[in-house]
């Protein structure tokens, strides 16, 4: 632990006693390596995340089977969701945290090091039983995300892979949590009340807790399916007097929850990134934390909105519907406040402004869709379409992505000490934007027309959309490739960036320590007023 | 207590006046607003189920 063995100065950044070498990936405790190896394992598993997005697209380009057998594609299609929302997003917005918590309410790191490592290492396990699965006998689950039974527990040994998987990614998401948890109640730099933190801060606090709440019940639910599948037991078995319904109900215990976990921390980076670009402080911070943990607590009552065609009282649907309208109450909130922070702000327009700000609308689209499909009379007629497809990735792809490519921007000089091509990173954000509603704004058109969701042939009056989907996914898919070269471009050979890259930026990682970040900081804790 | 459930009350709806917040700062612990939310978060759910009944028996 040399962390606590010597004093702080600036001079650590050319002192800074960091192990080389593979050892010091393994058997690292800095947040900042963690916080690194989560975002690079985060870029690889969307790579292969998004290279199954790509064969489900090139099936889809046209009518008729072409390229996928119906098994494969189902396999594909699965495992693109399992992997983006467990193995990319998720991961991403931990190497965020790992990077910034610490930094932005001066601490000198997690509070439990070891068990960060131990956090991480547990993930490429995890990815390489989902990868492998696709080789085993059976070839990889087709059940969609969502694992239902009966289709899932008649899975050959991958659903057993999937299962294991879930485990090990769920328990390193409650260990991250604990320690994010630890880390923002105990080691706040002297001054750094609860109400000064930095909003990430906050809605990482809160995702944490989310976290430490729901990943216990999605083990419970796979669990559940291990023993159903092995060991005679009829949770989800009609015929042994088990319910398939409850397994729904359960999972979307936890998935419903899982939504706001991954949506939380983007409005995190996008609620430090709009106030620095506006040069004013964020508007209305206290009702941001409000909200925040409104949202959170709204989230655990509405997963039956996931359900209304499997069955369900008119009242149950009733509820369902209200409580889900009435998150758009918190959501709007933080919306509204965003773009007052704008209003009247001295604003600039660099590549993480645009990402945000792509963000705040394409998210808020993709809100939007989500109060059409709250309506539950409109639900029963969407439910399954390409419609549902087009508002998840608005809120997925628009909403999470759109808000880490930003943060990535925006932190990179902090992170790397060189400076973006910022030509480049606004060419990335328009690239990106355009695919992306190339791709996905006429799947509403396909979802509306009644395309169902998860086939791999269709009729022939779906064929000139999904065209134009398809292509808008491989050029979204370049706009990718492109990202990786700047970023790979900069991080050789970019102009250095200053100490305060950004002059509206005031968190601490901003005005207390240099670009790049040392590879320890604040060892001893700031004293803010 | 009371201005506990007050300042919930008021993040049920998203804003707060500057002054009251900062007079919340000083007056209310963290356990207070936790303990004031988690009632009004239930007492919101059975309101909903109340309404959902009402509406399901008319």
């Amino acid at each position: 632990m040399t962390a606590t063995t010597h004093t702080a100065d600036h001079a650590d950044e050319h002192h800074d006693h960091k192990p080389y070498g593979l050892s010091r990936w393994l058997f690292t405790t800095n947040h900042k390596d963690i916080g690194t190896m989560y975002l690079l394992f985060g870029l690889l598993m969307a790579i292969v995340g998004g290279f199954l997005s790509l064969g489900i697209r090139a099936e889809l380009f046209m009518p008729g089977l072409q390229i996928l057998q119906p098994e494969t594609f189902n396999s594909f299609m699965t495992l693109h969701g399992l992997i983006m929302v467990f193995g990319a997003v998720m991961p991403v917005f931990v190497g965020f945290a790992n990077w910034l918590i610490p930094m932005q309410i001066g601490a000198a790191d997690m509070a439990f090091p070891r068990m960060n490592n131990w956090s991480f290492w547990m993930l490429p396990p995890a990815a390489i039983l989902l990868a492998a699965s696709f080789f085993v006998e059976g070839g990889a689950i087709q059940s969609g995300w969502t694992l239902y039974p009966p289709l899932f527990t008649q899975s050959g040994i991958a659903g057993d892979m999937t299962i294991l998987a879930v485990h090990i990614l769920g328990a390193s998401s409650i260990m991250g949590s604990i320690n994010i948890v630890t880390t923002v109640l105990n080691l706040r730099a002297p001054g750094m009340t609860l109400m000064k933190m930095p909003l990430f801060v906050w809605t990482w606090l809160i995702t944490a807790y989310l976290l430490i709440a729901v990943m216990p019940v999605l083990a419970g639910a796979v669990t559940m399916l291990l023993t159903d599948r092995h060991f005679g037991t009829s949770f989800f078995n009609a015929a042994g007097g088990g319910d398939p319904t409850m397994f729904m109900h359960i999972f979307w215990f936890f998935g419903h929850p899982e939504v706001y976990i991954i949506i939380l921390p983007a409005f995190g980076i996008v609620s430090q990134i709009i106030p620095a670009f506006s040069r004013k402080p964020l508007f209305g911070y206290a009702s941001m934390v409000y909200a925040t943990a409104s949202i959170a607590i709204l989230s655990f009552i509405v997963w039956g909105h996931h359900m209304f065609t499997v069955g369900m009282p008119a009242a149950g649907q009733l509820f369902f519907m209200y409580a889900t309208m009435l998150i758009a109450v918190p959501t709007g909130v933080k919306v509204f406040n965003w773009i007052a922070t704008m209003w009247r702000g001295s604003l600039t327009f660099e590549t993480p402004m645009l990402w945000a700000l792509g963000f705040l609308f394409m998210f808020t689209m993709g809100g939007f869709t989500g109060l059409v499909l709250a309506i539950t009379p409109v639900d029963i007629t969407l439910h399954n379409s390409y419609y549902v497809v087009a508002h998840f990735h608005y809120t997925m792809v628009a909403g999470a992505s759109f808000a880490i490519f930003g943060g990535v921007y925006y932190w990179w000089p902090k992170w790397t000490g060189k400076m973006y091509n910022e030509s480049a990173g606004k060419l990335h954000f328009w690239w990106t934007t355009i695919g992306f509603n190339l791709t996905f704004f006429p799947q509403h058109f396909l979802g509306l027309a009644g395309m169902p969701r998860r086939i791999p042939d269709y009729a022939l009056q779906f064929a000139e959309w999904n065209m134009i989907s398809s292509i808008g996914a491989f050029f979204l898919a370049a706009g990718q490739i492109f990202f990786m070269i700047t970023l790979y471009m900069s991080y050789k050979s970019g102009q250095p960036a200053k100490d305060k890259q950004w002059e509206g930026a005031d968190s601490l990682e901003w005005t207390h320590l240099p670009s790049p970040a040392p590879y320890h900081t604040f060892e001893v804790q700031p004293v803010l007023k | 207590m009371r201005d506990a459930f007050k300042a919930v009350l008021w993040s049920f709806f998203g804003v707060r006046k500057r002054a009251e917040y900062e007079a919340d700062q000083r007056r209310l612990k963290p356990a207070q607003i936790i303990g004031a939310g988690v009632v009004c978060a239930l007492v919101f759910v059975i309101a909903l189920y109340l309404l959902v009944r009402a509406v399901v028996t008319m």
